[in-house]
């Protein structure tokens, strides 16, 4: 099966207008082909990235942060908002040296702005 | 349909709409005892609109709207149809978590603005961060709330204190800042014809007149330029990538089919009953056609999207429809703009 329909079988349908034959618009559930591969798309490239970022992770490049930034879909000035820690300082906990000295109430808050448990945070799922 | 007793005992009837901001309005107003669907809706806050904002980045691509700001639809329906609202933002999410309460014990439902992300009971496919999600809040049930989610298929679900309350204070762009509003009271009889005839005035100016060429049929012919040049410019990997982010906002953000363009579409053909108007039955067959313009663009853009951009379909044809469609806009809404001058309210 293909991603578009795998995505697309799981979840509750949305609805649609849609011009019938009478020439009155109705609500329908069948999501459009256009709307499907669009879709797919952007959610592939997602999880290649994401993908890649836990391999970078795994080779000490990157801190695990960034994966869960990643995974939460966010960048880095929304999670700098989110957890309260300027922007620069986020940057900077991407580099796994620092991040391995931070303080628990600094993690604190990433894990909170994250919504992942501290032990998660300090490690990325290794497949 | 489903039906939900709410907490002083007054029934709520779920019904689905296309589009979440629209849908939760009709349903405030139907529950206030006046019933109005949702085109109307759409119509009279004139939710039909265009923009183009290449500097705001939304997961690094830029963003593309097909409709008004989120929250401008219910203040302007709102407006035309001589409602009194409340609407109202929070610094602090636990007084907004408090306040919600308070009204939704009193029988109020109350609609919310919420970030899609941190809604766990929806599609995982349409969870992304965007700031602007609309649903109406029930009541309050053990450990969350029950809510009620017009854009999606006939349900009313559960939602956990925890979802809800990171939905609704999510950082980001666009921020909700826990949101909620509701009608105090509705006019039952309102001028229908007035608010109307404001609403598609309004729509005129928001596509035509707007001295910016992000917005508007202008937003769409620069946008149109700028997607036949991706290919040379970005690289066929990132035209690609930037292509389907433009799709999507206008299959999913927007109504599905052609963004919000069926939509506007079934107003007019409402409209037109209501002041037995041909002149705006025939502007509401061109809407549809345009709609359907609009669809094959996104068609011809997923083709090459599938194809990675080898085969026939080009970004070139892409652009060159969606041209068509700013052409046909805006000799739509001049046509509009005139027949509308003519109504009487």
């Amino acid at each position: 099966m293909e991603l578009e329909d795998e995505i697309f079988n799981d979840g509750l349908p949305k609805a649609y207008y849609k011009h019938d034959d009478n020439g009155q618009y109705v609500l329908e559930t069948d999501a459009p082909w256009a709307e499907k591969v669009s879709c797919a798309l952007i959610i592939s490239g997602n999880r290649a990235n994401l993908e890649e970022i836990r391999k970078a992770v795994l080779a000490g490049q990157k801190s695990p942060i960034y994966y869960y930034m990643e995974m939460r879909q966010l960048t880095s000035g929304m999670l700098a908002k989110a957890a309260g820690i300027a922007v620069f300082r986020v940057k900077r906990h991407f580099r796994p040296e620092i991040f391995a000295k931070l303080k628990p109430s600094v993690l604190n808050r990433y894990t909170n702005a994250l919504r992942v448990t501290l032990e998660e945070l300090k490690t990325v799922p290794n497949i | 349909m489903s039906t939900e007793i709410l907490a002083n005992g007054r029934t709520y009837i779920h019904r689905t709409s296309a589009h979440c901001e629209t849908g939760v309005t009709s349903a405030l107003f139907c529950d206030k005892g006046f019933d109005i669907s949702e085109p109307m809706i759409f119509g009279i806050g004139s939710g039909i609109f265009f923009g183009h904002l290449p500097f705001v980045k939304w997961a690094g691509l830029p963003i593309s709207t097909f409709r008004s700001l989120p929250g401008l639809v219910f203040k302007k329906a709102a407006k035309r149809l001589g409602a009194k609202v409340v609407r109202k933002h929070f610094r602090n999410p636990q007084k907004g978590m408090d306040e919600l309460r308070r009204v939704i014990r009193t029988g109020q439902i109350v609609a919310v603005t919420t970030n899609v992300y941190w809604l766990s009971y929806f599609p995982r496919r349409y969870r992304f961060n965007f700031n602007g999600h609309n649903l109406i809040v029930l009541y309050e049930t053990e450990n969350g709330f029950r809510v009620s989610d017009p854009a999606l298929r006939e349900y009313t679900l559960d939602c956990s204190t925890h979802d809800m309350e990171r939905a609704r204070f999510a950082r980001g762009p666009m921020e909700a800042r826990g949101l909620m509003y509701y009608p105090l009271s509705v006019n039952p009889n309102p001028d229908m014809r007035k608010a109307c005839i404001t609403g598609m005035l309004d729509s005129c100016k928001q596509m035509l007149k707007i001295p910016i060429p992000l917005f508007g049929v202008k937003g769409i012919r620069y946008l149109a330029k700028k997607i036949i040049k991706w290919p040379d410019k970005l690289g066929n990997v990132e035209a690609c990538r930037q292509l389907a982010h433009v799709v999507r906002f206008q299959e999913e953000m927007g109504t599905g089919g052609a963004g919000f363009r069926y939509m506007f579409a079934a107003f007019l053909q409402e409209a037109s009953e209501l002041f037995e108007s041909s002149e705006l039955n025939g502007l509401s067959n061109e809407m549809t056609a345009i709609g359907d313009i609009w669809r094959e663009f996104a068609v011809v853009s997923a083709r090459i999207i599938k194809q990675k951009g080898q085969a026939e379909e080009t970004f070139a044809k892409a652009g060159g429809l969606m041209m068509i469609c700013a052409g046909r806009e805006e000799q739509l809404f001049k046509d509009l703009n005139n027949v509308v001058r003519k109504l009487k309210a």
